[in-house]
């Protein structure tokens, strides 16, 4: 199993169109990694770059060892020598071939005999569920099988490394969690590295070991999946991670102001579940107003005025409150992320100092 | 403008990358054929129209290939300009122009009582009225002599003659029966057209303006009308571009009474072997093709703007017609008696009686289709034992099968270099290479083949008189269909199936053959079947290119018109026509699409 590595790789389509800028980043042997961000945002594009389907503008691209493209050396291998699997968004089955027809071609253009093909496909179809389809044409299967076949399509050439392009987003909800857990078994079983690009953060907070977030062409954060909603790297992905969405709160506010002392042009970031509803007024907490209560079934998001602003507030606890009531809130200061006037999260320990004394007394 | 300088000179590694990519590869090469295909034939004849021809140095004093303005001079201000080129323009458009305004008021009133009103039998209209666009022009304008023959010309006389009445020469030949015959032709283009745009529409729109208080006019002029807008336009200027590069019928309808239009003109010229002079009309009807053309380029993005609108709400709903029910029905009827009905009849008719407009039974004989010995000097068997008949048909399907065959392969062609090349400025090129065609009227474009192929020109040896010149016409003919059809295609497939293979460790011949290809089968077919369709019953490439050796149906009916055998000219007709409407046939049920989204594509 290759690992993948990405050498300050940009794409640029044109003078203007910047697609990919500048990516370092380093794809470990067997790891379920899940590149993440908007639409828009080049992730689509960097896989299409690790596949062979684009050619990089700048800078180096190694799957295992080997340099297998580099504008500089002028070394480009094409999709077809790369040993990886691809599975696109809209599964590009062959229509004019049976499920199995479509499984072998790969094989056959391997040149292998009747008997390994059969055997192989066989296993392949048996691994995914699909064996009872052999016989049928990709426009006769439900969305979830034709996702099947496409990811069979792959698996029967053993890859290396598996690169998924949003394949759960065609699917209907209760298929996408069914293939979710699918996927997340096959990669154990068939032991592979797995490169899986969507804008879900639900699906990548799930299934990824590891997640690279980008936005905007640019890689902004990789890490595990806790550590990237725990500490977020910027206001980015602060944002794009979570929901409801962190909130947030200018420094020269009365709020911020009580949160935290800091230079007027930080912003503080408090994550919804860790506002906590107070019954009577303490020292630590502060006046807030309910603006509204939504249920989500088995955990509640309040709409809350605190100290004029807006903030959101989710709770696995039945509140008991009813909108338009006056209330109180709790907001433990170490659980509040800051970030400069760029955006980069401050740690942890710049915070804490920075913590105003009012606040521990006040109210 | 810098930006698009950028883009359109690739760095040095785009370079070597782009001509290691096959479908870049493949594009340079299409380049190549189209250019000397398509745009060499008009450039050749442009050249021809300013420079001295073979022949004329020494009426003009200059050498042969030196400049000249002696054609331009001759064709647009000469004493003789009148008859050349001015009376024929005038002529021109004043058929297009009746034939287009006549059409679009029946083809408008039958598209919307088809579309949006509970004719009776709507369906079987829908269809049966769409008949005569199917049938070449020239079957209504054999009907019409065989009707209207009077005794200005030779030969076997019309129905009407025989009978007793003798029709006058402005109802026998000329601009009447050219208008009116024309218009027959475009009415089911209307109907296609507008009924489409009609059909489209969002009911939606109008019950909200009807909610807000319009009346019934007031939706149908203030909404209705101005969304139409496009589609009429549209449709006009179609009919007009198309009634510019008419042959068949001005040579049939309008020669015997001197009524010369611009490609009989151009025929003329031609036939008299007056190149320089031939050069000068082909290019003013290509300039006039290009401006009719470029305006419905205009109003098709124009139109664009509106087709979004659509949606779940364009419901189809129809309107009673109330005590109208019936004369509408009537009229309905009425068109497809006049349009299919009368003309086929009379054809049919025509082939299986002696004496024309003789309706007794001994009158009656089936010798024209498979009687021998006939008292007629050049033609003694009926059209079925004519072995002339039987080439003409093998030549017919021959070229225009092989033409059709090789314009359907190039266009799945183009339509993958179009969406597959990343050097944009090739793709734009060749999609307007390929469109070209459409811009020049088949008898313009078979001027400027001639021009290029009659001599021999490098290594390429002289073409007149083989089938092949025929070929490279008819191909480059049809590219513009052809390559719509490719390019709308390979959009919709997409790259992923081809990537897919790509990565399953294809190579780029096995992609084509063993993906692309096959699932474009049905694309292939359609591009295939619809330019042979019109290839076979096409007049004005053969009429100029063809030569006794390479006689094909049309040019074989025409030189038995020429020979006033009208019952074997309209035998041959009415085998063309059931060429063709078979032809059409089998393409709706092999694609089970209707022919008007064919034409709209």
């Amino acid at each position: 199993m290759p690992t993948i590595t990405l050498d300050a790789i940009s794409k640029q389509y044109s003078q203007q169109a910047t697609a990919v800028q500048n990516v370092d980043l380093h794809i470990p042997s067997g790891d379920f990694m899940c590149l993440l961000g908007p639409s828009g945002c080049g992730k689509t594009t960097m896989l299409r770059m690790i596949a062979g389907l684009e050619h990089l503008s700048h800078g180096r691209l190694y799957i295992g060892d080997q340099l297998v493209d580099s504008p500089q050396s002028g070394c480009f291998v094409a999709p077809e020598k790369r040993g990886l699997g691809l599975v696109f968004q809209s599964y590009a089955l062959w229509p004019h071939m049976t499920v199995e027809q479509n499984i072998e071609f790969g094989l056959r253009l391997r040149k292998l005999s009747e008997r390994e093909r059969r055997a192989r496909t066989g296993e392949v179809m048996e691994k995914l569920g699909i064996a009872g389809y052999a016989k049928r044409y990709p426009s006769q299967l439900s969305g979830g099988q034709q996702q099947r076949v496409a990811l069979a399509r792959m698996m029967v050439l053993k890859p290396k490394v598996l690169l998924l392009d949003e394949p759960l987003s065609n699917l209907d909800a209760s298929l996408r969690l069914e293939m979710r857990a699918e996927l997340k078994r096959l990669h154990q079983a068939f032991d592979t590295t797995i490169l899986f690009v969507t804008h879900d953060q639900w699906e990548a907070m799930t299934l990824a070991t590891n997640i690279a977030v980008m936005s905007k062409g640019q890689l902004q954060q990789v890490g595990s999946p806790d550590d990237i909603y725990a500490r977020p790297a910027n206001r980015f992905v602060a944002e794009f991670i979570g929901n409801p969405p962190i909130n947030q709160v200018a420094a020269d506010t009365a709020l911020g102001g009580r949160l935290a002392r800091q230079p007027n042009t930080h912003m503080l970031g408090i994550r919804p579940e860790d506002i906590h509803l107070a019954p009577d007024a303490t020292a630590h907490t502060l006046p807030a107003k309910v603006r509204g209560i939504m249920p989500t079934g088995g955990s509640w998001v309040l709409d809350m005025e605190i100290e004029g602003q807006c903030l959101q507030l989710s709770t696995q606890i039945r509140p008991q409150v009813q909108a338009g009531e006056h209330t109180y809130c709790q907001i433990q200061p170490q659980h509040v992320h800051l970030f400069d006037a760029a955006g980069s999260r401050l740690e942890h320990t710049a915070y804490h100092n920075a913590v105003p004394t009012s606040f521990m007394h006040a109210v | 403008m810098i930006g698009w300088i950028f883009t359109a000179l690739p760095t040095k590694r785009g370079l070597q990358l782009s001509l290691k990519d096959p479908a870049t590869l493949l594009g340079i090469g299409l380049l190549i054929t189209f250019s000397y295909l398509i745009l060499a034939p008009v450039i050749s004849i442009l050249m021809d129209a300013v420079n001295v021809n073979f022949g004329d140095s020494n009426r003009i004093g200059t050498p042969q290939g030196n400049f000249t303005l002696y054609y331009l001079e001759r064709v647009f201000t000469s004493p003789i300009s009148q008859r050349l080129f001015w009376q024929p323009l005038f002529n021109t458009l004043s058929v297009a122009l009746g034939a287009m305004c006549i059409a679009m008021v029946i083809g408008g009133v039958m598209a919307w009582l088809l579309s949006r009103t509970n004719l009776w039998g709507r369906g079987w209209f829908a269809t049966a009225l769409i008949v005569p666009f199917m049938l070449p022009t020239w079957t209504f304008a054999l009907a019409w002599t065989t009707l209207f023959k009077n005794r200005s010309m030779g030969g076997q006389p019309g129905w009407l003659e025989s009978m007793g009445y003798s029709s006058p020469d402005w109802l026998a030949y000329g601009p009447v029966p050219m208008v009116l015959i024309l218009a027959l032709h475009y009415i089911p283009l209307v109907i296609l057209l507008f009924g489409n745009a009609l059909r489209r529409l969002d009911s939606q729109l109008e019950d909200s303006a009807r909610i807000l208080g319009a009346s019934r006019s007031t939706v149908a002029f203030r909404i209705i009308l101005p969304l139409m807008r496009p589609a009429l336009m549209s449709a006009m200027v179609l009919i007009l571009a198309d009634a510019l590069g008419e042959f068949a019928v001005p040579y049939i309808l309008g020669l015997p009474v001197q009524y010369d239009t611009l490609s009989t003109s151009l025929f003329r010229a031609i036939s008299s072997r007056q190149t320089g002079v031939a050069s000068v009309l082909a290019g003013a009807i290509m300039v006039l093709g290009c401006i009719t053309l470029t305006i419905d380029l205009y109003l098709m993005r124009e139109a664009r703007r509106f087709v979004t609108l659509g949606g779940k709400g364009a419901m189809e709903r129809r309107r009673p017609l109330g005590v109208w029910r019936l004369p509408a029905t009537l009229l309905a009827a009425s068109l497809f008696v006049v349009g299919v009905v009368l003309p086929l009849m009379t054809l049919f008719l025509s082939t299986v009686m002696r004496i024309p407009g003789r309706f007794n039974l001994s009158n009656f004989t089936l010798d024209y289709w498979i009687g021998t010995n006939l008292d007629t000097i050049a033609l003694s068997n009926g059209i079925l034992l004519t072995p002339e008949f039987w080439s003409a048909t093998w030549n017919s399907l021959r070229i225009v099968g092989t033409a059709s065959i090789c314009a359907g392969l190039l266009g799945l062609l183009v339509g993958y270099v179009v969406t597959r090349t990343p050097w944009r400025w090739l793709a734009s090129t060749l999609r307007q290479l390929t469109f070209m065609p459409y811009l020049v009227p088949g008898i313009a474009f078979a001027a400027a083949t001639l021009s290029l192929f009659a001599v021999q020109r490098g290594p390429v040896p002289a073409l007149y008189g083989t089938s092949l010149i025929l070929m490279l016409a008819l191909i480059a003919d049809q590219m513009p269909f052809a390559s719509r059809a490719g390019i709308s295609a390979m959009t919709q497939l997409g790259k992923e199936p081809e990537e897919a293979a790509q990565i399953s460790g294809a190579s780029w011949l096995k992609r084509m053959v063993s993906i692309i290809v096959p699932i474009q089968k049905g694309a292939l077919v359609v591009g295939i079947v619809l330019p042979f369709i019109s290839g076979i019953k096409g007049v004005s490439l053969f009429i100029i290119l063809a030569v006794p050796a390479t006689e094909v149906l049309t040019t074989y009916s025409l030189r038995l018109v020429d020979y006033n055998y009208t019952q074997a000219a309209n035998a041959v007709v009415l085998m063309i026509a059931l060429l063709a409407w078979g032809g059409t046939v089998l393409t709706q049920k092999l694609t089970k699409t209707g022919l008007a989204q064919g034409l709209e594509s």
